[in-house]
């Protein structure tokens, strides 16, 4: 062996044990977060019970299954429908660990995309957990991409297109479940999984679904529930409630020529009533500085807060921050005040659901205050 | 198939460069190819 043969060893040596290294930190993102639900559950199933042909896929999820045994309205809420926007998660999380039915049923799926919470964006420098102070410890979370993994749905395509309205997206949105809609049970990756969810809505004959999400600062449909327009009254008389607490949320009507997104296909699709609602995240803003665990949790960004005082560009932020406790919050209080909505309209088939926390209450002690 | 047309492109471009890298004899270039080699390997076993 010649001198160099010794020193391509010894750096084949250092490129795996990096590579190692990188694998722990990227195959930790596989170890699915731990959930502890509230005695009131009744039952626990996968999405791929609706649509067998994701089972066992990275695209199956966990559903939570809270039945009051008496009849009314059935609800789902989804949250992690994007995995970087946590927001939507723990409100889910919240649900699942404290609500209680006294009528009706409540279906919760926290991480909708179950593969997007398997990698982080690529170039964006996130962290890829969050660890939240609980009454039991310390409990961490994964923080994941926009849409799935690549390496459950590779190559994205130069343009997506939309099944079946044909419309043309950039190629990226064809791992973007919120862009999947109604899916096709021969289709993509994503779009069967928005297939099997579009299943659920039908098989459960649901009355009202929720869809939450969160988006950067700068980003026009901020604190806002936008909606089909057949949920037009309900969402109406929700934000005027909503107003009453000082909460202020706008009123968006889902774009008649948007596709794929939850507030449209959902309700051209089924009978559902569907709500997406969102947040301002900064830390998924274009202005944002440091980016890591703490700008997830406290939310909370000198640039960000520069630009608001500033005043020269459009962005909805705090001067004090965005916290989790915040956005979970207004999660939280606008599903309770959507549902409540829902009810005054449709008296003949309610739902009820109890024991979830209110609006300043989260704020005041945190969102690890009501998880386990 | 697409994806797997693309692990063996990879796997391909990967043994190419393990043997440059004992065919060379600059230590320089040899580390410029083993940082090359990291990211095909995490995609080849479907890590990253």
């Amino acid at each position: 062996m010649q001198r160099h043969h010794y020193t391509a060893m010894l750096f084949l040596f250092f490129a795996l044990v990096f590579s190692a290294i990188a694998s722990k930190d990227f195959l930790s993102m596989y170890q699915p977060d731990v959930l502890y639900p509230s005695p009131s559950l009744t039952k626990q199933g996968m999405l791929s019970d609706y649509f067998a042909a994701i089972k066992g896929t990275s695209g199956d999820t966990p559903v939570y299954y809270f039945d009051s045994g008496n009849p009314g309205a059935t609800i789902l809420l989804l949250g992690g429908t994007h995995p970087n926007e946590s927001a939507g998660f723990m409100a889910a999380a919240v649900l699942v660990e404290n609500a209680r039915m006294t009528k009706g049923r409540l279906i919760v799926i926290p991480q909708a995309c179950a593969s997007g919470f398997t990698a982080t964006d690529p170039l964006e420098g996130c962290p890829t957990h969050f660890t939240i102070s609980t009454k039991s410890g310390n409990r961490t979370f994964r923080f994941g991409s926009r849409g799935g993994n690549p390496l459950h749905q590779w190559p994205d395509p130069l343009v997506y297109r939309h099944f079946p309205s044909g419309q043309q997206l950039s190629g990226m949105e064809s791992r973007n479940l919120n862009r999947s809609y109604p899916g096709k049970a021969d289709g993509s990756f994503m779009e069967r999984n928005g297939y099997a969810f579009l299943q659920l809505i039908k098989k459960e004959k649901v009355s009202i679904a929720f869809d939450l999400h969160e988006a950067a600062p700068e980003v026009m449909i901020i604190n806002a529930i936008i909606t089909h327009e057949k949920g037009n009254e309900i969402a109406a008389n929700a934000v005027l409630n909503l107003e009453f607490e000082d909460l202020k949320y706008s009123l968006e009507i889902s774009p008649k020529n948007f596709h794929g997104l939850s507030h449209r296909e959902w309700g051209d699709s089924t009978d559902v009533y569907p709500f997406l609602m969102e947040t301002s995240n900064p830390i998924q803003g274009r202005l944002r500085g440091v980016t890591n665990e703490h700008l997830i949790l406290a939310g909370n960004d000198s640039f960000y807060k520069t630009a608001a005082q500033l005043g020269n560009v459009r962005i909805t932020y705090e001067l004090n921050g965005e916290p989790l406790s915040l956005r979970v919050a207004r999660h939280v209080q606008g599903f309770r005040t959507l549902v409540n909505a829902y009810n005054e309209q449709h008296p003949e088939n309610t739902a009820t659901v109890e024991n979830i926390p209110e609006y300043q209450a989260v704020l005041d002690r945190g969102v690890g205050n009501f998880l386990k | 198939m697409l994806f797997y047309l693309y692990i063996i492109i990879a796997a391909v471009i990967a043994a190419i460069v393990l043997t440059e890298l004992f065919r060379e004899k600059s230590w320089r270039h040899q580390l410029a190819m083993v940082i090359i080699l990291i990211p095909l390997l995490l995609r080849i076993f479907h890590i990253k």
